[in-house]
């Protein structure tokens, strides 16, 4: 089954809306749709549910997806967007000067990035081993150091 | 809240073109690509307007305006001035005025495309600028070129590996670029194209006709 979706119709977290989607999930009517970081920016693409059914989504410009993002609210189904967890790797330089260049290199990767006190995370928006790939000349001569993520 | 529900099911929303980017190195066959689209689409009754971006003329666009293809007036020109990165990503926001523009004059349009000359194999979108991009590489240029995972090869959401029919001619392996392409872009799909003898048009309609356009869904 496919279904056209031409706007948001709002947010699971406003009241009228949060009520009416309650009352479907009991019934166990709420479709969910998890979206990537970046198929959330889209203003238009095809994704499917995890019921299944596929939506065709063409909002207008004005208009943009995000985490409880309500697309349909029907009587016995509602479906809504659910932001899909995303991994990050944490990298820790050696020192201040191979901090300022692996800034420099993820900046000009255009990666995502967080920075928690010594520590650069970068969000994998992609394989994980194209990142530590492309990180080797920093973490093989020791400049830099890859630790597990902590949530 | 049935009133809501009554809005998204006649379907009196606004209606939107969809916005679909085209990037690749120069001379990989990007407006030659659009050239073909235009007609293609036209015959299944999906009308076209096209953004481009030159560095610091407006070649493309002349291009395009002279085909006899399209109304001269549904194709925009944007001169990046520089890195045409910039314009398609960094700070989208002269593009997205000129997609704007070309909403507001022609709302019958379905699709326009932002071609985006002069990049090399780093370029992307930016997803607030367009809601779909394809990448163009091109049989002549080598190769080895879709093992080297430039990002505009490995993220976008349609590569085009345009050509086809020189690769015997320049000592280039296609099924090399094939199997090697598969396996950097984690199953997203790929088109084989040789725009001149209307060769791959086809399925790369069909493909925005599915993932995109939503026509025929």
């Amino acid at each position: 089954m496919s279904v056209r979706i031409l706007q948001v119709l709002g947010f699971a977290s406003e009241p009228a809306l949060a009520d009416r989607l309650h009352a479907l999930g009991h019934d166990g009517c709420v479709e969910h749709l998890t979206l990537s970081h970046d198929d959330v920016h889209r203003r238009r693409l095809r994704a499917q549910t995890d019921k299944g059914t596929d939506c065709l989504i063409a909002l207008p410009r004005e208009q943009r997806l995000g985490d409880g993002a309500v697309l349909v609210l029907e009587p016995e189904r509602a479906v809504v967007v659910r932001l899909a967890e995303e991994s990050w790797i944490e990298v820790v330089p050696r020192d201040a000067a191979s901090a300022l260049e692996l800034g420099y290199f993820a900046g000009n990767l255009h990666w995502r990035v967080r920075f928690r006190e010594d520590t650069l995370l970068i969000a994998l928006a992609g394989p994980e081993k194209d990142y530590l790939d492309r990180l080797q000349h920093f973490v093989g001569d020791g400049r830099a150091q890859v630790v597990p993520h902590d949530d | 809240m049935s009133k809501i529900v009554t809005k998204i099911q006649d379907g009196s929303a606004p209606r939107s073109a969809a916005r679909v980017g085209i990037g690749g190195p120069v001379g990989s066959g990007k407006t030659a690509l659009i050239e073909r689209l235009i007609p293609a689409l036209g015959a299944c009754g999906i009308e076209s307007a096209v953004v481009t971006n030159d560095l610091v003329t407006k070649e493309d666009a002349k291009r395009l305006q002279s085909s006899g293809l399209i109304s001269p007036d549904r194709v925009m020109a944007v001169e990046a001035g520089a890195c045409p990165h910039t314009i398609i990503r960094e700070d989208p926001t002269l593009n997205i005025a000129a997609a704007d523009e070309l909403a507001r004059k022609f709302p019958q349009a379905d699709v326009i495309f932002i071609e985006s000359g002069g990049d090399n194999l780093a370029s992307t979108f930016s997803l607030d600028l367009v809601d779909y991009w394809m990448f163009v590489i091109d049989t002549g240029a080598g190769d080895d070129i879709p093992r080297k995972k430039g990002p505009g090869i490995v993220r976008s959401d349609l590569l085009v590996i345009n050509k086809i029919d020189l690769a015997p001619h320049v000592g280039a392996n296609l099924e090399l670029m094939k199997r090697e392409a598969r396996e950097v872009r984690s199953g997203r799909p790929m088109v084989l194209t040789n725009c001149r003898d209307n060769i791959g048009i086809d399925d790369l309609v069909g493909k925005l006709r599915h993932d995109v356009l939503f026509v025929g869904a």
